[in-house]
């Protein structure tokens, strides 16, 4: 009887208990905090979606002035896709990126396994590694400009006068191209470096310990416990990278302004002389558009392995 | 006031169907929410995922099109909203 009364007064408690709990799950949640996000979108407006609905504006007319411009369709889509420079550009954009990875990741990897792990070395090597990435970008271009010159640049004069191999960027475009690319490795592989070095550092002693036990070699430490582990950051690093090289414009313009000929004539750099130098907005709205299709489908691709490869 | 964008007929249209399509993609979140599934791309989407990638890919179709073919724009649209509904319902 006692038992039954208990099991009576249980029944009872639990589903009032579950009641409350299902009516703390109804509660109107407050949502106003919703309102903190509203400066973001309104400069979001400003700087990117207004101009944007403007580029778009643009790519459909041919514009004298505000007033005076005609209506084209989608005219400059056609011609600047079909546009054999803009075409010749995308390829060498698409090269330059392919090979800015290629060197920039695995440099970066060996670097930040070469790093230091303790002691006052570290603040050193972190200080000096990244130092390239304090120089403002047309900096970069002044000091490679200089620095790749055969008259006074040291690294020109070297490689003419010690090694007596004749470089020369402005004339010959393999040297530009090789100019252009070693710059951006020496200014951008250090971010690389970086964030191989932080993923390296947050791998938990242990591992290594039991690869110390089991008498593995430093190769097989890294290439079983460093680089899987690393598969996070080194995304990020190639996303970063992809986009930033696929974007480059002002260490290429002050160093070799697109030149010898087209040889680093990259989207950007084409763009800006439709947009800016000969102030062809139609064209260049067209283009920029299509330029940000591809920017934005591979920013989402690789965005989606970031966040879904665990899935 | 808004002179500065000259704007068209045709492109006002563009961008009032896209807020339309976005106001009507949030309303129908509110009342269905939406859930997460895996379809034919093999990741993880729910519907506003599915709608960004048909759009993103209507867009490339359309892209192609006029970059490659000299056929009917119209043409062209047609099959990006075919692409667009496949990747919603399908994908």
């Amino acid at each position: 009887m006692t038992s039954q009364l208990a099991e009576d007064a249980g029944a009872e408690t639990s589903p009032r208990e579950e009641a409350r709990g299902r009516q703390a799950d109804l509660k109107p949640k407050n949502n106003r905090a919703w309102f903190l996000v509203l400066p973001v979108v309104v400069s979001v407006a400003f700087t990117a979606v207004i101009p944007l609905m403007t580029v778009v504006n643009f790519s459909v007319q041919d514009i004298f002035t505000p007033t005076d411009r005609i209506f084209v369709g989608l005219d400059w889509f056609r011609s600047i896709s079909r546009d054999p420079e803009v075409r010749a550009a995308f390829l060498r954009t698409l090269l330059f990126s392919a090979q800015v990875l290629l060197v920039e990741i695995p440099l970066g990897v060996a670097i930040a396994v070469c790093m230091p792990r303790r002691g006052v070395s570290v603040s050193v090597a972190l200080v000096v590694v990244a130092l390239p990435l304090l120089i403002p970008w047309n900096v970069v271009g002044t000091i490679w400009q200089i620095f790749a010159r055969g008259d006074i640049g040291l690294g020109g004069w070297t490689i003419n006068n010690v090694l007596g191999i004749g470089f020369n960027y402005t004339l010959d475009s393999t040297d530009a191209w090789i100019t252009v690319l070693l710059m951006d490795v020496w200014h951008w592989t250090p971010l690389v470096a970086l964030l191989a070095y932080a993923g390296l550092r947050s791998i938990p002693d242990p591992y290594f310990q039991a690869a110390q036990i089991d008498a593995a070699s430093a190769w097989a430490t890294f290439r079983h416990i460093q680089l899987p582990r690393l598969r996070g950051v080194l995304t990020i690093a190639v996303l970063l990278r992809f986009m930033d090289s696929f974007m480059i414009y002002t260490e290429p313009f002050v160093v070799t302004g697109g030149g010898p000929g087209n040889a680093t004539s990259f989207l950007s750099i084409l763009l800006s002389k439709i947009a800016v130098g000969q102030f062809d907005l139609g064209p260049a709205g067209a283009f920029s558009l299509l330029y940000f299709l591809i920017v934005q489908i591979i920013s989402y691709v690789f965005f989606t392995v970031l966040t879904r490869s665990g899935r | 006031m808004l002179e500065w964008m000259v704007w068209t007929p045709p492109t006002a249209l563009v961008f009032a169907g896209l807020v339309l399509l976005l106001t009507g993609m949030a309303v129908w979140g509110r009342l269905s929410p939406p859930v997460a599934r895996r379809g034919f791309l093999r990741i993880e989407t729910d519907r506003g995922d599915r709608l960004y990638i048909g759009l993103i890919s209507a867009a490339v179709v359309l892209a192609g099109w006029i970059a490659l073919t000299d056929l009917s724009m119209w043409l062209a649209l047609g099959c990006a909203l075919l692409v667009a509904l496949v990747i919603g319902i399908w994908g």
